[in-house]
């Protein structure tokens, strides 16, 4: 069962290990990203900060989608973290599973413009926003769960 | 009016905390005796920072996310209650919305803050340090400032309103705030436990509240005996950690990497430690930390660059978005230091791959630290500082300084060293020794029996209900006290932890207890 999605450029962090993971009660965090998971260094650094308690998975978005889509694996509570819009669509695209998808944090780039305290988005990323949005997907922004969720088809 | 100022320099003091190394000078523990003294009444100062801290306890600053500013709030709230000669309660319900209202213009400032990023670059463009660093500091006044003018403002034309407006309070509404004030820390205790409660350690919550009501030992003594079953419980069977085999490992492989041409010093790397305590001072929600780092590493580049395109490179490449947990910064310091001397020292280094390394481990280590510090040292800190400040004894405040910041100034200061030195090294060989499982461990235990301790010693419910006739009666709390001390405090801070579990709102459940507090104290069923 797929208890979060998040988006979060810095994947597992304070916020994840320390707040999300024993707020939805979570035993497997994973973590999709094509780049991580080919990056031993990577790997190590976000090892380190697997909050007890869980496991942590790295795969590539492929692997993720086809892990997700295993019944075997419907008895764990997972909590899914990708560091992109782009993967975001891609995952939910795959995996019918994700109804909601949750924004965590953003950070500025060239050509972006931020759209909450945490979110930032380009143009080519809101177009990705309205695809998710006319998919019926709940699109949320909180960094930590006792934040009130602000929905983002008010905020672009 | 000297009052009042004193008491602006008090908020300014604690607003400057992000100065000082997020070092906890700003929590209401600390600057309530300081409000109390201002005003001529150390003791009431010293009670209602205790109390404070109790109620925002739960109240952490994790990542960006910016909790209600207790420091503003705590300083007038204890502050309008001593000048009006209220108690307690009336401090609480100003500091509340005072802080949420404080927070709310604090989270402007750091969105305009971002406008300044333009100059940095333009400054970093040039090369020259000097400026930025300058505006580092310039930029991160801004904060105490600001909210020095705004306690200030409120004190001056506010007080004898705040007076007249505490006065009209009637006597009932007083009596529930008073019930309803000993009742909010259950909050902040149940929002601590969803931090660490887990069933792996849940019976540790229960040993501490049962060393804490039954034997009543004080905090500070379940602090030690946690730490003592910690160490017991996560203890290494010999032959299992081959760690420091690993270690020189480590510290051999990268010598040889490194054509040394510039070695940094000691003394360079105590001044990327004082630095790191001003890494927060401009915080802004764009790049967050950037500035903050920059300015850690320009004793560093200073040696370095020996020209002003190198420099210009670097600062740019040090002003990239940064943000991780203050108290582990300067591991990725030591860790960037190191970087920058191969870097200048090797022309085929790929400098990207310093901003590489940075961003990899930021997230990952604001995990460890954030968990490490906000998690148990705060915790027990707190724990045994609030047990003696609501006694009105300020070695509370002092205490709780010197728990929190003696292991976090000492592995701050040699994690500047470490991260140097062996650079990602360290970092690998703790990945395969599996200590940060045991630490994390270890951590919550301890965590958690000083949190299970909490109820028993820091909450006061009691209940003047008497089964029976009047004369004749048996008083239920003298029944409770018999069986299960503390049974009502244990009781609610188990009801509101498991509202937070669900995921309802703190405001909520503030309210909630609020109205609890009201109601019970109305049909006498709490007092």
């Amino acid at each position: 069962m797929i208890k979060l999605t998040r988006i979060d450029d810095r994947l597992l962090h304070g916020q994840v290990a320390f707040t999300w993971t024993p707020a939805l009660g979570v035993d497997c965090i994973l973590v999709a990203n094509d780049k991580v998971a080919g990056d031993e260094f990577q790997k190590m650094a976000l090892g380190l900060a697997k909050p007890p308690g869980a496991k942590l998975l790295i795969k590539p978005i492929t692997g993720a989608i086809s892990f997700l889509n295993d019944p075997k694996n419907t008895h764990q509570k997972i909590l899914v973290i990708i560091n992109s819009i782009k993967d975001a669509r891609a995952l939910c695209e795959e995996v019918s599973e994700i109804r909601s998808v949750n924004f965590g944090g953003i950070r500025n780039k060239e050509g972006a413009r931020s759209i909450s305290k945490s979110v930032s988005v380009t143009d080519a990323e809101v177009r990705l926003i309205r695809e998710m949005l006319d998919k019926g997907l709940e699109l949320e922004v909180r960094q930590v769960p006792t934040e009130s969720r602000q929905m983002l088809k008010n905020l672009i | 009016m000297i009052t009042f100022l004193l008491i602006t320099l008090i908020a300014v003091f604690g607003h400057s905390e992000d100065f000082l190394g997020t070092t906890l000078l700003s929590r209401p523990l600390v600057l309530g005796p300081l409000v109390g003294w201002a005003l001529g009444d150390l003791q009431q100062g010293i009670i209602m920072g205790g109390t404070l801290e109790l109620i925002f306890m739960g109240n952490i600053k994790v990542g960006a996310a910016i909790p209600p500013d207790v420091i503003t709030g705590g300083v007038l709230g204890t502050a309008f209650a001593i000048l009006s000669g209220k108690g307690i309660a009336i401090a609480l319900a100003l500091a509340i919305p005072i802080s949420i209202l404080a927070e709310m213009l604090l989270s402007g400032l750091f969105v305009f803050r971002s406008v300044f990023n333009k100059y940095f670059m333009v400054y970093a463009e040039e090369g020259n340090y000097r400026k930025v660093q300058r505006l580092h500091i310039l930029s991160g006044l801004l904060k105490p400032l600001l909210m020095g003018l705004i306690t200030f403002l409120a004190l001056q034309l506010g007080s004898q309103m705040m007076k007249t407006f505490l006065d009209a309070i009637p006597h009932w509404v007083n009596a529930g705030l008073q019930v309803a004030g000993n009742m909010l820390p259950a909050l902040g205790f149940a929002l601590l436990m969803n931090l660490m409660f887990n069933k792996r350690v849940a019976p540790y919550f229960f040993l501490g509240f049962m060393l804490a009501a039954y034997l009543k030992l004080p905090v500070i003594a379940i602090g030690g005996l946690g730490l003592i079953i910690a160490l017991l419980v996560t203890r290494s069977r010999p032959g299992e950690n081959p760690q420091e085999n690993n270690e020189e490992d480590g510290s051999e492989n990268l010598k040889q990497m490194l054509p040394v041409k510039i070695n940094l010093t000691n003394g360079d790397l105590r001044r990327v430690f004082t630095r790191s305590l001003l890494l927060e001072a401009n915080f802004n929600f764009e790049t967050w930390q950037n500035t903050g780092f920059a300015y850690a590493m320009i004793p560093v580049l200073k040696k370095l660059c020996t020209t002003k395109e190198s420099m210009s490179r670097a600062l740019k490449r040090h002003l990239q978005f940064f943000n991780t947990s203050p108290y582990g910064s300067t591991l990725i310091l030591g860790i960037t230091a190191a970087m920058e001397v191969q870097n200048s020292a090797d022309p085929e280094f790929d400098a990207e791959s310093i901003n590489a390394v940075k961003s990899g481990l930021m997230g990952p280590l604001a995990g460890v630290f954030d968990s490490l510090f906000w998690g148990t040292f705060k915790v027990i800190a707190a724990g045994v500082g609030t047990s003696l400040a609501v006694k009105g004894n300020i070695s509370g405040a002092i205490l709780f300084l010197i728990i929190f910041n003696t292991p976090h100034l000492l592995l701050r200061y040699k994690l500047t060293f470490t991260g140097y030195k062996t650079g990602t090294k360290f970092l690998q060989n703790l990945a395969r020794s599996h200590v940060m499982d045991k630490l994390t461990y270890g951590a919550s235990i301890l965590g958690l029996m000083v949190i299970g301790a909490m109820p028993a010693t820091l909450l006061s419910i009691k209940t003047p209900l008497i089964f029976g006739t009047k004369d004749s009666g048996v008083a239920l709390q003298g029944i409770l006290d018999q069986i299960v001390p503390g049974l009502i405090p244990l009781g609610l801070t188990l009801l509101v932890f498991y509202f937070v579990r669900i995921n309802m709102k703190t405001t909520y459940l503030l309210l909630g207890l609020l109205a609890l507090g009201f109601i019970g104290s109305g049909a006498h069923v709490f007092a």
